[in-house]
């Protein structure tokens, strides 16, 4: 599904740093102004690379190395999307 | 106010570590090595007679309780997460290499923090070669370096190197005549058991719960202009700085001696201080976190961090069994063409696992 709130901050977590390169680079394509930074501790125990985006996420973006993707509210975060794995 | 928040666990985080460090110093530890993630596992290998130098050989509980408090905390936390399976073998290259350029230098990241807030003039060498290291470290992430995504193992996967530190800390209690305890040397200057396993538990949690990690803080700061981990890495320098004034003052083990000559358990080689740390820092970026991180991973359920420090146990092994590490007089040439090698060898790994974004 995409996302209701298009103009909001969105935080996509990777299981790898070449998933949060990949994701970067597909989303300053289609013009979003999206950001690589440090996974916000609130998401994940570990200290990979996330990125902050605004486009209205779509599930078609997803790759295997994409493990979730969640809204930001202020200080708490909405889990939009995750990732299966086999 | 929010941003103050943000930071602070990682703060208290180094400043936990730090004190933590002075006191074991003061507890019985060598000068300069409360903490070292290297020389550690170096004396677990030591102490299970994986080699026979007869300085370096104690089964140190302050590693087993790094990785038992970090898996307390993530099962407290719910973080628990079993996951293994990216690229093992070079992960356990790579974790030997690293261990080769921590013994090159006499110390890991987190000691050679500790070294500068003792006043080791060489750790400064140190530091200028592991941010040489990470910032390669940094372009092999950037042109697209990944060791592929782990995949959910099963949950035995993630308990099994915990059950490793029970096992252990079985044996350094039980002190069975076929374990090794150094009679000289550093391994013989220790803090008591339960002293440095109640240490390592709190450094432990508090390491899972902060992310505290010294390669990630100069990575981060370096590639995505974020400077959160960094703070952990420079409380830890206060700490001990501050603490080794104090203990200093008060005329207890340790202390702050500005300079090179002659400090505790290091040499001089500026050069070679500098390559062996721009190895664990290059080394340290592949496998996504410093020696510290990898033990506190491994014990959050990561058997790929597991891995890696398997890694640098058979490293330091190897070390010492065919003469690799330093001394206080200085590197063997045969340290020094390990580096070089495994400058290569790591070099190449990154090559080989970069591909286009």
């Amino acid at each position: 599904m995409s996302s209701p709130s298009p103009s909001k901050e969105h935080i996509a977590t990777f299981h790898t740093h070449f998933g949060a390169l990949s994701f970067h680079k597909k989303l300053k394509a289609l013009g979003d102004r999206a950001v690589m930074m440090p996974v916000p501790r609130k998401l994940s125990a570990s200290c990979g690379t996330c990125v902050k985006f605004f486009l209205p996420f779509d599930p078609a973006w997803a790759d295997e190395d994409l493990d979730g993707v969640y809204l930001r509210e202020g200080e708490t975060y909405q889990l939009l999307f995750e990732n299966e794995e086999t | 106010m929010t941003k103050v928040r943000e930071h602070l666990p990682v703060i208290l985080a180094g400043l936990v570590v730090g004190i933590a460090s002075v006191v074991l110093v003061a507890l019985g530890n060598p000068v300069n090595m409360g903490f070292c993630i290297a020389c550690f596992l170096r004396d677990i290998a030591g102490g299970v007679g994986l080699h026979q130098a007869p300085i370096v050989q104690y089964i140190r509980p302050e590693i087993i309780g790094l990785v038992l408090g970090a898996l307390i905390m993530a099962l407290a936390g719910k973080e628990f997460k079993v996951r293994g399976g990216s690229s093992p073998m070079t992960r356990f290259v790579l974790g030997f290499c690293v261990m080769v350029g921590a013994l090159m230098f006499l110390g890991c990241p987190l000691r050679m923090v500790i070294r500068l807030g003792g006043g080791d003039g060489n750790a400064i060498l140190g530091l200028i070669g592991f941010i040489i290291g990470i910032f390669v470290g940094t372009l092999f992430l950037k042109k697209g370096f990944s060791l592929k995504k782990s995949q959910p193992q099963p949950k035995i996967e993630g308990l099994l190197m915990p059950a490793v530190g029970v096992g252990l800390l079985t044996l350094v209690i039980a002190a069975p005549a076929f374990i090794f305890f150094s009679t000289e040397g550093p391994g013989s200057m220790r803090a008591p058991i339960a002293a440095a396993l109640v240490v390592g538990l709190v450094v432990g949690a508090i390491a899972q719960r902060s992310r505290l990690c010294m390669a990630g803080g100069i990575r981060d700061a370096m590639m995505l202009r974020d400077f959160h981990l960094l703070m952990g890495f420079v409380a830890i320098f206060v700490a001990v700085l501050v603490g080794n004034l104090i203990v200093g003052a008060m005329g207890l083990k340790g202390g702050f001696t500005p300079g090179f000559a002659g400090q505790a358990v290091a040499h001089t080689d500026g050069l070679w201080n500098l390559l062996g740390m721009v190895l664990v820092g290059l080394g340290s970026v592949l496998l996504g976190g410093c020696p510290l991180r990898q033990l506190i991973l491994s014990g959050s359920g990561n058997s790929d961090s597991s891995v890696a420090v398997l890694g640098m146990v058979v490293g330091a092994a190897f070390c010492h069994n065919f003469g690799l590490a330093s001394s206080t007089d200085g590197p063997s040439f045969a340290g020094k063409v390990a580096v070089i090698i495994g400058l290569v060898l790591v070099c190449v790994i990154g090559v080989g696992n970069t591909k286009k974004a």
